[in-house]
């Protein structure tokens, strides 16, 4: 699949957004210490805020005929993109609110302010979501279409916000909370696992072949002529292709900025080098997500010549 | 009813017929225009909603060459339409007919990615999704004479090896001929179900010889006959 | 019933068209030469939609893909739009023009021709591409009075026209087609596309449903071979070895249509068998009679005598050696066919090692032919009458028939290789019967048509016969009395004798060359000869710019007619715009190829359905104008004045002979005659009625064995067709050929030529029975180290240089692959979709490689004339058809391969008729060094037209605002999931 630049950027900004959100919430209300102070809340707030707006303002410039976008929310009934627009835009008041409790009432929040930030918390995590079922529910792709990749998905987007979240609260605090550097420690271990376990999986051979594609399932089957010499939008969008040694090579550097560097900056106990760490995960979450799209292989490959997705 | 295309790998010649008759009507059809980048400029690009592609089956020498049209499926469990956000596609309730509706298509190609056989192109100019509408603007289209009510592909295929149908009736052309035939989906274990359904290339007629054993090395000498001018 | 019949017609739609805007219109299709009946919808003056005709004979409603991007090439940023004259002080090939008036245009052109008519007539050399209206410019030529005349045929397909019309009085290509309804047995020669294109594919679909077998020998298996039940994979031109081979099986079985031969054909006829003198192979003739020649001889068995071999109710041994009373010995032609076709040479084994059929296919299509023809004969109970006046009860059908094309016809040999295909439908007894091979009116004709071509020339005086015509032995050559060509295409010289179409692609080499004389004005109509249908392109476009030391060019002065910015408009001097074909009256006509089917007459004719937004002018009208100006006496009252007002005047009211005009439909006062007929003053508006056509069907005891039935010929002879209603006997053994071979042995009483090389052209390849040789430019390279032949093929898509500007056509393909069978080219260490330099006797090119299983181990090809100068056909400097796309023709030369001996100067052609042997081509390949990519030669980018609007960077054509199908927003937000 074709790389839309506006498509990684929006999925990883919004993705840290929602799992910084939820994590922050999830903190926040369980009494951790170190959260009960609004200028973390609000700055972790407002970067949510910031990250997820800009992600979705990114995605809307992949569209060809934007002045449509609205409709969207329409067909709530059966799109995963509709849903997804829906509880994007569900979301914002409910975070507002929250982040207006804490502005107005500080870190004691009342029933009404608690429930808005829980239920803020959600929709970020059921957005996440639907945003990854998008992907997952394309029978199309092979390499997407599987549980996996929500569990990517919501893995990563926590790990990153967890790593944003243990940055804001060391910076605005001045020193790192351990709970919440461990907490970015586990879910950095979780990312890579999934992450890991998804290339794995990706590596088996599975799926349709020019065979099924065609038809004659009997014999070898080859492309003599896609019926146009020069691209067409299929190719565009659905001929991406990458030398074999570069995506390796992107995939080692995926890991390590992802993964590695950050598990390793954040072993040094420092709120400067966890904030690295968060920019280098989130550069990494981008290679990833880049790698994401590289990767998988739509089955109109076949009717253009590839063997097999 | 269920309308759809049967396609012919039998007899089609890959002559493109099919896809320059659904450009050319469907450029200034319900969909239209069909708009192209870079027309006469280097790698010309352009949204088509029927694409020839051929295949060469089996390895040389004893290859045999399979050209295969490729238009919308039509397909009964489409998820090009139940993945768009906008409700711009759908599929209608009357004939099974999947289209886009243009003045909705916000462009974001989730349809085209959800499509398996490739039926939906981007126009490049109006940035909304295009694809085949069956020719729903002749199919129903009461002005025109009966036998023209198909889409402008079939009307034009030199070696018909399009046939249009509604494959719920078990009388209708199409029917009959994927029984005869033994009509084959593309790519069935996706389950889109896709109705245009194509007819495997024939097997070859057995022609006899001539039996010579008879004649043979027996005859030696030509023998004149009598034959009259 | 059709599908549409259970489907209802919804109305709850809304209005798509407004119907009362739009105006439909019929005329012809020519978006390439098969001439399809189109049914154009047109609004505002703008095209809405352009379908095939159902009524329409040639393509019954169906339309290809040229056909139906007509729209495009009406739209096309590359038209011409007023008449062009080359800048003073500027390069030919720099493309700078001034745009001038009409009126000034014509004027230089009458100057310069009234002044040539004046002094030395064949100074004017006109040669016209794929155009379809012969009849008018050779009548033109005729009239202006210069034999440098002639049209595509020599680099087309002059081999199929001559070898069927040398045979059988019609042929393969627009002669004739396979009984499509009938066959059981079809098998397709060498055939791409071919101008049947529609009619071609429409009947492949019948024999599919039928279940017939179809038979490809193609060495590529795409297109039609795709859809063959068998493919035959052949190594290119070598045709003849199969075909004679298949005969070899089928005389040594015995397997022949004795009746068919000894009634329709010439293979009984008493042969003179006296090698190495005067008279040898010659028919044995009686005694003349009142001045007429004598009659060939027959041994009649019942009689036991000698008798005139024409005569009906004898009965003709078909074999055997007998002596004449003066005793020369006598065989008839028969014998020498069992002589020369039983030979080992023929048989399967040798053959196979030959053309690369294995020896089991050979013989076993062979037999399948056999057991269809004769085992599955087929019967209609229709009474004829034949040519003597008997009447017949059945037409006894055997159901094998052939197709085939430039396959055959683009190699040296390919004359006798179409003759060798002939003898084995006639051998089989499949001509002109049900289920075999029809001809198609005006043909057949008496073997070959009494037309010869014209030889003296003097000012301002037509011609006495046409410039092209059909030599029967060597007085009817245009040759001096030394023996030196009269045309500068040297057609009808020793180099190609029977050239019956002309060499169109020597013209400009021996102009410039001087040789045989110098010229003063090439006047091309519709022929793109600065680019791909030139052999050795790039020499020849420095040919066209070649000057003399006094700085004059060699070829003073280029006027072309085009309608689009084509390569051959910057090397011109003087550019007449022409319209396109929705904008022009125009006639297929009956005196040239017309439209008919097999079971009709019918020719059409070319009505506008959009106005023009350009100063151009037809060129019928610029034809007519011309002849006008020029005083040409068919033009002129007899007591002084234009006869013709303009084109469609001058259709209606010319008349070749009385009755007889260029449209054969609606003819009479009221337009009720058919075929011969007064001038009708409507005639134009009752083709306009009938939807641009006129189709006469022929009575059911008309449609067969017309070389020998009664009613079709008096009916022909009517319409003339044909000079007499004498049966036309199929000439398997061509004693006509046999006076060329001897005025090659010096055994002539006659014209004889004094160079050895064509002494020797004459004895090897003017064979009076079909033969197989190696093609010519085999014969004189190195074999091994050209291992590979080079061929191409039509694109179904794409009509040569034509559709490179058409925005959608050119999507389908803008760049050209050299196609190579896999294996041979992982042999060769060449990797898919790499680059690589090919290399000919002549030149080489570097073009990327295209795997492909479905090749010839032996033989490489590609699409031709994809390959475009970039700034030409409105197409950008960096088009992919300029900086990737090639043209095949540089390694072709006009000439055959240099050895430095006398033949270094003969024609690349086949040597009987002079046919551009294209596919002769020999190549080898090996890989470009890295980073070497890009096709090679290139050549700088043309000029766009003086004033041209820069081609639009996108596009988005419709003739009224869309109107959209709207989906209810209640439906979208209450459907669920399915
Ligand atoms: N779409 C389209 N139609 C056209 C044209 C066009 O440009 N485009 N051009 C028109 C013109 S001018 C002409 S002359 C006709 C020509 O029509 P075709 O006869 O169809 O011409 P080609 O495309 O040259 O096809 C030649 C075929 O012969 C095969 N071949 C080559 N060498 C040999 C050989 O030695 N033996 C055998 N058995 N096969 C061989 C090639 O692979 C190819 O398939 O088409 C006409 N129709
Ligand atoms: N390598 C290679 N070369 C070949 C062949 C091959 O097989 N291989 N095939 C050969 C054969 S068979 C042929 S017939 C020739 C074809 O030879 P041509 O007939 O010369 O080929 P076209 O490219 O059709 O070019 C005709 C010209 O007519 C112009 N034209 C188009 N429409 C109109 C019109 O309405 N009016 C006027 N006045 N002009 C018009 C076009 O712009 C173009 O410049 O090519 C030959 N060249
Ligand atoms: S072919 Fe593609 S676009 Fe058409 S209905 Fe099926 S999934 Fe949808
Ligand atoms: S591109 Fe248009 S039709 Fe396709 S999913 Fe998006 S909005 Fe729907
Ligand atoms: S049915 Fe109509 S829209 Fe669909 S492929 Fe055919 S011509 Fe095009
Ligand atoms: S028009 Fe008919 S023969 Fe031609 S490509 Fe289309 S389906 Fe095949
Ligand atoms: S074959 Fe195609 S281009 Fe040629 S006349 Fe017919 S429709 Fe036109
Ligand atoms: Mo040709």
């Amino acid at each position: 699949m074709h790389p839309a630049f506006s498509v990684l950027v929006f999925t990883v900004m919004s993705g840290a957004g929602y799992g910084l959100i939820t994590l922050m919430v999830i903190a926040h209300m369980s009494g951790l210490a170190q959260l009960q102070d609004s200028s973390t809340l609000l700055s972790g707030g407002i970067l949510a805020f910031l990250l997820i707006s800009g992600g979705l303002l990114s995605s809307t410039l992949h569209l060809a005929n934007p002045k449509n976008a609205w409709r969207s929310f329409s067909r709530f009934r059966t799109s995963w993109l509709s849903r997804e627009a829906v509880f994007a835009v569900l979301f914002y008041p409910f975070l507002l609110l929250y982040l207006f409790g804490i502005y107005s009432q500080g870190t004691e929040l009342n029933g009404f302010f608690q429930l808005m930030g829980t239920v803020a918390a959600i929709l970020a995590m059921v957005t996440l979501f639907c945003t990854s079922m998008i992907y997952a529910s394309l029978k199309t792709i092979r390499q997407w279409n599987s549980a996996l990749t929500p569990m990517n998905y919501l893995a990563l987007g926590l790990m990153s916000g967890s790593l944003l979240l243990a940055a804001v609260q060391g910076i605005v605090a001045g020193d790192l909370n351990g709970t919440l550097q461990n907490a970015a420690l586990g879910l950095v271990v979780l990312g890579s696992v999934t992450k890991l376990i998804y290339l794995f999986w990706i590596g088996k051979p599975q799926g349709s072949t020019i065979q099924t594609a065609t038809g004659f399932t009997q014999a070898s089957v080859r492309l003599l002529d896609q019926g146009h010499t020069s691209n067409s939008f299929l190719n565009d969008e659905f001929g991406y292709t990458v030398e074999a040694n570069k995506l390796l090579r992107l995939r080692g550097g995926m890991l390590l900025l992802a993964f590695v560097l950050p598990f390793i900056l954040l072993m040094l106990n420092s709120a400067a080098l966890t904030l690295i760490a968060a920019l280098l995960a989130i550069g990494g979450l981008l290679v990833e997500r880049w790698l994401f799209f590289a990767e998988a292989r739509h089955v109109v490959r076949l009717y253009h010549g590839d063997q097999r997705t | 009813m269920k309308l759809g295309l049967v396609v012919d790998l039998d007899t089609c010649v890959g002559c493109h017929g099919c896809a320059t008759a659904c450009k050319q009507w469907n450029t200034s059809g319900t969909i239209g225009p069909l708009s192209d980048k870079d027309p006469y400029g280097r790698d010309p690009n352009g949204a088509w909603l029927n694409r020839i592609r051929t295949y060469e089956v089996d390895d040389s020498p004893n290859s045999k060459t399979v050209n295969m049209p490729m238009s919308c499926m039509h397909c009964d469990n489409a998820a090009c339409v139940t993945v768009c956000p906008t409700g711009a596609s759908y599929k209608r309730e009357e004939d099974g007919i999947v289209l886009v509706d243009q003045d909705k298509c916000m462009g974001c190609n989730l349809c085209s990615w959800a499509c398996p056989y490739g039926a939906r192109e981007l126009d490049p100019q109006q940035g909304t999704m295009k694809k085949c509408t069956l020719c729903v603007d002749r199919i129903y289209d009461e002005k025109l004479p009966e036998d023209e009510r198909k889409p402008a592909c079939v009307m034009t295929c030199p070696t018909k090896s399009r046939v249009f149908g509604d494959f719920d009736d078990p009388d209708s052309e199409v029917s009959q001929l994927v029984r005869e035939r033994a009509g084959k989906q593309l790519m069935p274990e996706l389950g889109y179900n896709p109705v245009n359904t194509y007819l495997p290339p024939r097997n070859k007629p057995v022609v006899e010889t001539y039996d010579v054993s008879s004649v043979k090395n027996t005859v030696k000498k030509w023998v004149n006959k009598v034959i009259a001018r | 019933m059709t599908s549409q019949a259970n489907i209802p017609v919804n109305s709850g739609l809304p209005v798509f068209e407004d119907r009362d805007k739009q105006e439909t219109r019929y005329t012809t299709c020519y978006m390439c030469a098969c001439r399809c009946g189109i049914k154009v919808t047109v609004e505002d003056n703008k095209v809405r939609f352009i379908q095939g005709n159902p009524n329409h004979p040639i393509n019954k409603g169906v339309l290809c893909a040229k056909g139906n991007s007509g729209i495009m090439k009406q739209y096309s940023p590359a038209k011409l739009s007023a008449p062009l004259l080359r800048k003073p002080g500027t390069e030919r090939g720099a493309g700078e023009f001034e745009e001038i008036s009409w009126e000034r245009a014509l004027d230089i052109l009458e100057k310069r021709l009234a002044n040539i008519r004046a002094t030395d007539p064949k100074k004017l050399a006109y040669f016209t591409g794929r155009d379809q209206m012969q009849a008018l410019t050779g009548m033109w030529a005729s009239q202006f009075g210069t034999i440098n005349w002639a049209a595509h045929g020599g680099f087309c397909s002059v081999n199929m026209a001559a070898g069927g019309l040398y045979t059988m009085g019609h042929a393969f290509w627009e002669f004739g087609d396979p009984d499509w309804d009938n066959t059981k047995y079809f098998m397709m020669w060498g055939v791409a596309e071919d101008h049947s294109s529609n009619p071609i594919k429409l009947g492949l679909k019948k024999l599919k449903e039928r279940g017939a077998k179809f038979v490809a020998v193609n060495p590529v298996r795409t297109g039609y071979q795709a859809i063959a039940d068998e493919w035959v994979s052949i190594r290119p031109g070598t045709d003849a070895v199969l075909a004679l081979s298949m005969v070899h099986v089928l005389l040594q079985h015995q397997l022949i249509d004795e009746e068919f031969l000894i009634r329709y054909t010439n293979s009984a006829q008493l042969v003179v068998n006296t090698p190495g003198q005067k008279g040898d192979g010659l028919f044995y003739r009686g005694p003349e009679k009142e001045g007429q020649a004598g009659q060939p001889q027959v041994w009649d068995l019942v009689k036991e005598a000698f008798v005139d071999a024409n005569l009906p109710d004898i009965n003709p041994a078909l074999f055997g050696e007998y002596t004449a009373p003066d005793g020369t010995p006598l065989r008839t032609a028969m014998n020498i066919m069992l002589d020369k076709y039983l030979d080992e040479q023929y048989a399967p084994e040798n053959a196979a090692k030959e053309c690369g059929v294995a020896a089991e296919d050979i013989e076993r299509m062979a037999l399948e032919m056999a057991h269809v023809a004769f085992k599955e004969s087929i019967t209609l109970d229709v009474e004829w009458t034949d040519w003597a006046g008997r009447k017949q009860d059945k037409f006894i059908g055997r159901p094998v028939s052939m197709h085939a094309m430039r396959g055959i016809s683009a190699h040296s040999n390919g004359f006798q290789t179409c003759r060798a295909i002939h003898l084995l439908q006639v051998l089989l007894g499949t001509i002109d019967c049900p289920g075999g091979h029809l001809a198609k009116p005006p043909f057949p004709k008496h073997v070959p048509p009494g037309i010869k071509p014209a030889k003296e020339m003097a000012p301002n005086t037509p011609l006495k016969s046409p410039p092209l015509g059909f030599p029967t032995c060597p007085e009817d050559l245009a040759i001096d009395a030394d023996g030196n060509p009269l045309r500068i295409d040297k057609a009808y010289s020793w180099d190609a004798p029977i050239s019956c179409h002309g060499l169109m692609h020597m013209v400009i080499s021996n102009a410039v060359k001087g040789d045989p004389y110098e010229i003063d004005t090439l006047m091309l109509f519709m022929a793109n000869m600065a680019w791909n249908s030139s052999m050795n392109t790039a020499q020849t476009m420095d040919m066209l710019c070649a000057k003399k030391e006094s700085g004059e060019y060699k070829i003073p002065f280029i006027v072309c007619s085009d309608a689009f910015n084509s390569e051959m408009v910057a090397y011109s001097d003087l550019v007449l715009p022409d319209t396109t074909y929705l904008e022009r009256y125009d006639t297929i006509s009956m005196l040239d190829r017309p439209i008919s089917e097999p079971h009709a007459a019918c020719d059409s004719v070319r009505i506008p359905v959009v106005k023009p937004d350009r100063d151009v002018m037809s060129w019928q009208e610029v034809m007519v104008e011309m002849a006008g100006r020029l005083g040409f006496p068919a033009f002129t009252k007899p007591e002084g004045g234009r006869k013709y007002e303009g084109y469609k005047d001058f259709i209606v009211n010319f008349e070749k002979e009385p009755g007889i005009g260029f449209l054969a439909g609606y003819r009479g006062k009221d337009g009720e005659k058919s075929l011969r007929g007064e001038p009708n003053p409507r005639q134009w508006e009752a083709y306009e009625e009938n939807e641009g056509f006129f189709e006469m069907h022929l009575q059911p005891n008309q449609r067969y064995m017309r070389h020998a039935n009664l009613d079709y010929l008096t009916l022909a002879k009517e319409a003339a067709w044909v000079g007499s209603t004498n049966q036309i006997v199929i000439e398997l053994y061509s004693e006509k050929l046999q006076t060329f071979r001897l005025a090659g042995q010096g055994l002539y009483d006659g014209p004889m030529p004094t160079e050895e090389h064509h002494k020797e052209r004459l004895v090897k390849y003017f064979d009076p029975l079909p033969t197989y040789y190696m093609p010519l430019e085999e014969q004189r390279i190195d074999r091994e180290e050209y291992p590979f032949h080079a061929v191409n093929q039509r694109p179904m898509f794409m009509y040569h240089s034509w559709d490179s500007q058409n925005a959608w056509l050119r999507q389908i393909m803008s760049q050209n692959y050299l196609f190579m069978n896999r294996i041979a080219a992982e042999k060769l260490g060449i990797d898919d979709l790499s680059w690589v330099w090919v290399e000919s006797h002549n030149g080489k090119i570097r073009v990327q490689i295209k795997y492909m299983e479905g090749t010839n181990e032996q033989t490489v090809w590609t699409w031709n004339a994809i390959a475009k100068r970039g700034g030409a056909w409105g197409l950008s400097d960096d088009a992919n058809e300029a900086t990737d796309g090639f043209l095949m023709n540089h390694l072709i030369s006009e000439l055959l391969p240099q050895k430095g001996d006398k033949i270094d100067r003969v024609t690349n052609s086949d040597p009987v008729t002079g046919q551009a042997a294209w596919y002769d081509l020999r190549v080898k390949i090996t890989p470009a060094a890295p980073g070497e990519t890009g096709a090679w030669p290139e050549f700088g980018p043309l000029k766009p037209q003086p004033n041209a609007k820069p081609s639009p960077q996108s596009l988005s054509y419709a003739t009224h605002e869309n109107v959209n199908l709207k989906r209810p927003m209640s439906d979208i937000l209450t459907r669920g999931e399915q």
